[in-house]
């Protein structure tokens, strides 16, 4: 029986490139005669563009050219909608700082800069709309003129009675929740190469999450066959859904294409933070009512999230966050009313957990505000109410065999040393404070995800796999060939291990193509946490079909010495996701699942408002773990993004004018703020027969319950609810001194 | 333009630059050292660390002239040839590089406090890369990976 490499700890296939240095960014690639370019980017949030005036940049020194909209070839793009004017045009409107007006080409990077200041623009000023709710307002300024009003989208979904329900409610908790501007704050800044292959091809080289699909962006843009361009995608330096929408790679196409040379643009940090999207913010409503017993009877949520701008991904966001409003619990009665709304604020877009990682924070608030009121252990409550297999989801959809989330909350609590007896949850010990004006407190959370594209998405992946065989007729390689895009995940070494296993070679004869859509085929989005499952999916029976035609081979004793297979998994082959159905929003919303428990132990500083996080235990099921230091990388990676939407991190906008620059003024957790013990915990419970090996996806779900888990703690800690994120100092310590803190007036 | 003269990575390099250049971009784009990266370009984030007669200096904003007749060490001074550096092989051992971009960095600073502190507590490792930041991990399998080649490094004497 050969070795199952597929669970192993094997070391990434770019480890060692990564330890030297020695790996490529976008921005390490130079070319012969290659250009410079700067972006000139809106001084206004909102205004009307009177006139451009490039002359005196196209005449400073170095400048080749200054494009404008009338070197665009069809001047609108957007992932989901064509909204946004890929450089704007006269007469037309700037709806957002990161709006583009034109696009400085010079011979370096200083004269590109330089010239950029030279660009004049007439703007006349229109009023600006920032907070999603006043944008709803009849009389609330429009951003896109074409529209009737600033929702983009509005969906509910209803499940039960439930006026009824609350009627059987013993104990109701209502509360409004807020979270905040995220930025994704991946370590490479955005850069790319742009340039003409030798075979005429406007080629990019550039970091993103879906090559397949920036091209077809590109060609549209550009006006030219999708054969006709390429996208090269070398290493990725972080992309956590901030790389999903085009924000450079579209430029370097554009400068290729009409100066015929290669231009290289990067943005500096600063145009990374402020011109680039950002995670939602949402203002939630959560009414929860529940029996003395501690039964859920009914809940009633209200979604507005702040779309920005522009469309982006907002609407499917939105979807995503209206199917885990409840979170993974059995809610009969249950009604969610969502909008996503326009504003000039920063667009907002996909960030590790799309549209999941938000309502946790009033759904698991919520659960400990009902815990408070039933004198119940917030263990035991939620032990009661969690989804199980066979249980309906709020969407009307029966949970399946693969319903982990139990499981990871019976081990979390008993690693945080919580005790079960006889039917009950007993909090554990947690210690004294270090000071005497510190207080310590314990907080759970649980969340759930999905992996793969929803909602009636036809989501799919395709592998490519080439056998060269030995003499011996052994497999001596095995070259799979798939555009999943390595953003640091470590996606490409998991799927080499499913496809080594499947084979049954070592990992050391299979090798994974370098992503290009010249020569692998389209994987679909580094997103949605959904490599591993339908990529995986793909190269699991593209490998099986190899592997028959392989044996064939040998039966037939030919002598062949090539051999290749394809295949494309389709989410829908194995589970048929559908829209929202109209008026009751009922839906077989996922393909699949994972999920996760977080519990905290912190202690609040009450003289400063400040948290420490002593000890973490973050547990997850995403089925069958493929590597488990990779699996451990996803897991405090994941945690350390939600410290950071916990605690610190904040992009501040004021009148859509951004304050927040750079790293000094955006604060992701360092070293020294994150949980000093941590412990994760990898629960196999739910392999779901769907996934290769039952392995479902892992990427986001980790992130979900850090914030309410820590909020809920900082509360036994001080016995104050922290409702709006992020709970930093400030707001802490207001709370502490009895004023009810304000998401907007807040400044860092 | 001036001539800078100094050691890199043990050789002597000679490379005319502009006077206001900055050491990350002499690294890079005048000597094709690309393992030393530039992700905010304000001495923040510790990603361009290198070190300067054994000390680090964040190069993106560190002007080249200041190494003038110094040892500079990048990250490919670390390893020679396909021999690594104990540091790096244990960064590889505890998968303690996601993304890889902030890697070197963190890399360099962990070879400065080694150099200085061969017995470091997990407490001195932290505070040595506090100024480093990454965006992937969560940082622990670095400080695992620092603890294992300091003591890694000590067994080999």
């Amino acid at each position: 029986m050969r070795h199952r490499i597929v669970g192993e700890g094997v070391q990434r296939l770019d480890i060692y490139q990564k330890v030297q240095g020695a790996r490529k960014y976008p921005q390490d690639f130079n070319m012969e005669g290659q250009l410079y370019a700067r972006v000139v980017w809106s001084a206004h949030p909102h205004a009307m563009v009177k006139r451009i005036d490039i002359a005196a940049a196209e005449a400073a020194p170095g400048v080749v050219k200054v494009l404008t909209y009338k070197d665009v070839p069809v001047n609108e793009y957007g992932i989901n909608i064509h909204d946004q004017h890929v450089l704007a045009a006269e007469g037309g409107k700037v709806r957002w700082v990161g709006d583009r007006i034109a696009i400085v080409v010079a011979e370096t990077h200083a004269q590109a800069e330089r010239a950029a200041e030279l660009v004049q623009v007439e703007y006349e000023l229109l009023p600006v709309v920032t907070d999603p709710r006043q944008a709803m307002r009849p009389e609330a300024p429009l951003v896109h003129e074409d529209h009737e009003n600033n929702v983009l989208h509005h969906i509910s979904i209803r499940r039960g009675d439930v006026e009824q329900g609350f009627a059987q409610a013993d104990v109701i908790v209502e509360s409004d929740y807020t979270t905040h501007f995220v930025e994704h704050a991946y370590m490479q800044p955005d850069a790319a190469l742009g340039y003409i292959d030798e075979q005429g091809r406007v080629t990019v080289i550039s970091s993103c999450q879906w090559p397949h699909d920036d091209l077809h962006q590109i060609a549209r843009m550009l006006n030219l066959p999708e054969d006709s361009l390429r996208e090269i995608v070398p290493s990725v330096g972080g992309a956590f859904g901030g790389r999903e929408d085009m924000y450079i790679q579209h430029l370097a196409a554009l400068c290729a294409f009409v100066l015929r040379r290669p231009v290289k643009i990067i943005f500096d940090r600063e145009e990374v933070t402020q011109r680039t999207g950002k995670r939602h913010p949402f203002y939630m409503r959560y009414r929860t009512g529940a029996t003395r017993d501690g039964r859920l009877v009914a809940a009633e949520v209200e979604l507005i999230s702040d779309a920005g701008a522009y469309a982006s991904t907002s609407i499917p966001v939105l979807n995503n966050a209206v199917t885990f409003a409840v979170g993974p619990y059995k809610v009969p009665n249950a009604r969610v009313a969502a909008y996503t709304v326009h504003t000039n604020n920063a667009v907002t877009m996909a960030m590790r957990g799309f549209g999941a990682t938000q309502p946790p924070m009033g759904y698991e608030s919520q659960m400990d505000k009902l815990a408070q009121a039933l004198g119940m252990d917030p263990v035991e409550l939620r032990m009661k109410n969690l989804l199980e297999p066979g249980d309906v989801a709020v969407t009307g959809n029966v949970m399946t065999g693969e319903t982990g989330v139990r499981e990871t909350l019976h081990q979390a609590a008993l690693a945080a040393g919580w005790r079960e007896e006889s039917d009950h949850w007993i909090k554990p010990d947690i210690g004294v404070p270090s000071a005497p004006h510190k207080r310590r407190g314990i907080g759970v959370a649980v969340a759930y995800k999905n992996v793969g594209f929803s909602l009636g998405f036809d989501d799919r992946s395709s592998a490519h796999v080439e056998l060269t065989l030995a003499e011996s007729g052994e497999i001596a390689r095995a070259l799979v060939k798939i555009a999943s895009v390595e953003v640091g995940q470590g996606v490409l070494t998991a799927l080499a291990q499913i496809a080594a296993d499947t084979l049954g070679v070592d990992l050391g004869r299979v090798r994974m193509a370098y992503v290009d859509t010249a020569n692998v085929p389209d994987a679909g989005s580094s997103s949605a946490s959904r490599h591993v499952f339908m990529s995986g999916g793909a190269v699991h029976r593209a490998c099986q079909a190899a592997k028959e035609k392989w044996e064939a081979v040998l039966r037939a004793e030919s002598g062949e010495t090539h051999i290749e297979a394809k295949y494309t998994f389709r989410g829908r082959s194995v589970r048929a996701t559908t829209p929202f159905a109209p008026e009751t929003g009922q839906c077989e919303p996922h393909i699949s699942y994972s999920y996760a428990t977080q519990i905290a132990l912190v202690e609040v500083d009450t003289e400063t408002g400040e948290t420490d996080i002593l000890r973490f235990w973050a547990a997850a099921d995403a089925g069958k773990v493929v590597n488990p230091p990779l699996y451990f990388g996803q897991q405090a990676g994941g945690v350390h993004m939600g410290v950071g939407y916990a605690l610190t991190e904040n992009y501040i906008q004021q009148d859509g004018r951004p304050h927040t620059r750079r790293f000094s003024e955006y604060h992701i957790p360092t070293v020294l703020d994150m949980p000093q013990e941590f412990q994760s915990i990898a629960v196999e419970s739910a392999p779901d027969p769907n996934g290769p090996f039952g392995a479902t996806g892992l990427g986001e779900t980790p992130t979900l319950p850090t914030a309410p888990a820590i909020t809920n703690a900082i509360h036994d800690a001080i016995g104050v609810w922290i409702d709006d994120l992020p709970a930093n100092a400030e707001r802490v310590w207001r709370a502490l001194q009895g004023h009810k803190s304000d998401a907007w007036a807040n400044k860092g | 333009m001036p001539t800078l003269e100094m050691t890199l990575n043990g050789k002597p390099v000679s490379v005319e630059i502009e006077p206001g250049d900055l050491l990350a971009d002499v690294l890079r784009d005048r000597l094709g050292l690309i393992g030393t990266k530039v992700a905010c370009g304000e001495g923040e984030c510790g990603a361009c660390t290198v070190l300067v007669d054994g000390e680090t200096v964040t190069s993106c904003i560190y002007p080249a002239m200041k190494v003038r007749g110094r040892q500079v060490l990048t990250i490919e001074g670390l390893s020679e040839g396909r021999e690594l550096d104990p540091i790096q092989m244990a960064f590889a051992a505890h998968a303690a590089a996601q993304c890889g971009y902030c890697t070197p960095g963190f890399i360099m600073a962990a070879k400065a406090l080694l150099d200085e502190n061969p017995h470091p507590t997990r407490e001195e490792i932290k505070r040595a890369i506090a100024g480093n930041l990454c965006r992937c991990t969560g940082y622990y399998q670095i400080i695992d990976a620092i603890e294992d080649a300091a003591e890694q490094m000590r067994r080999e004497g």
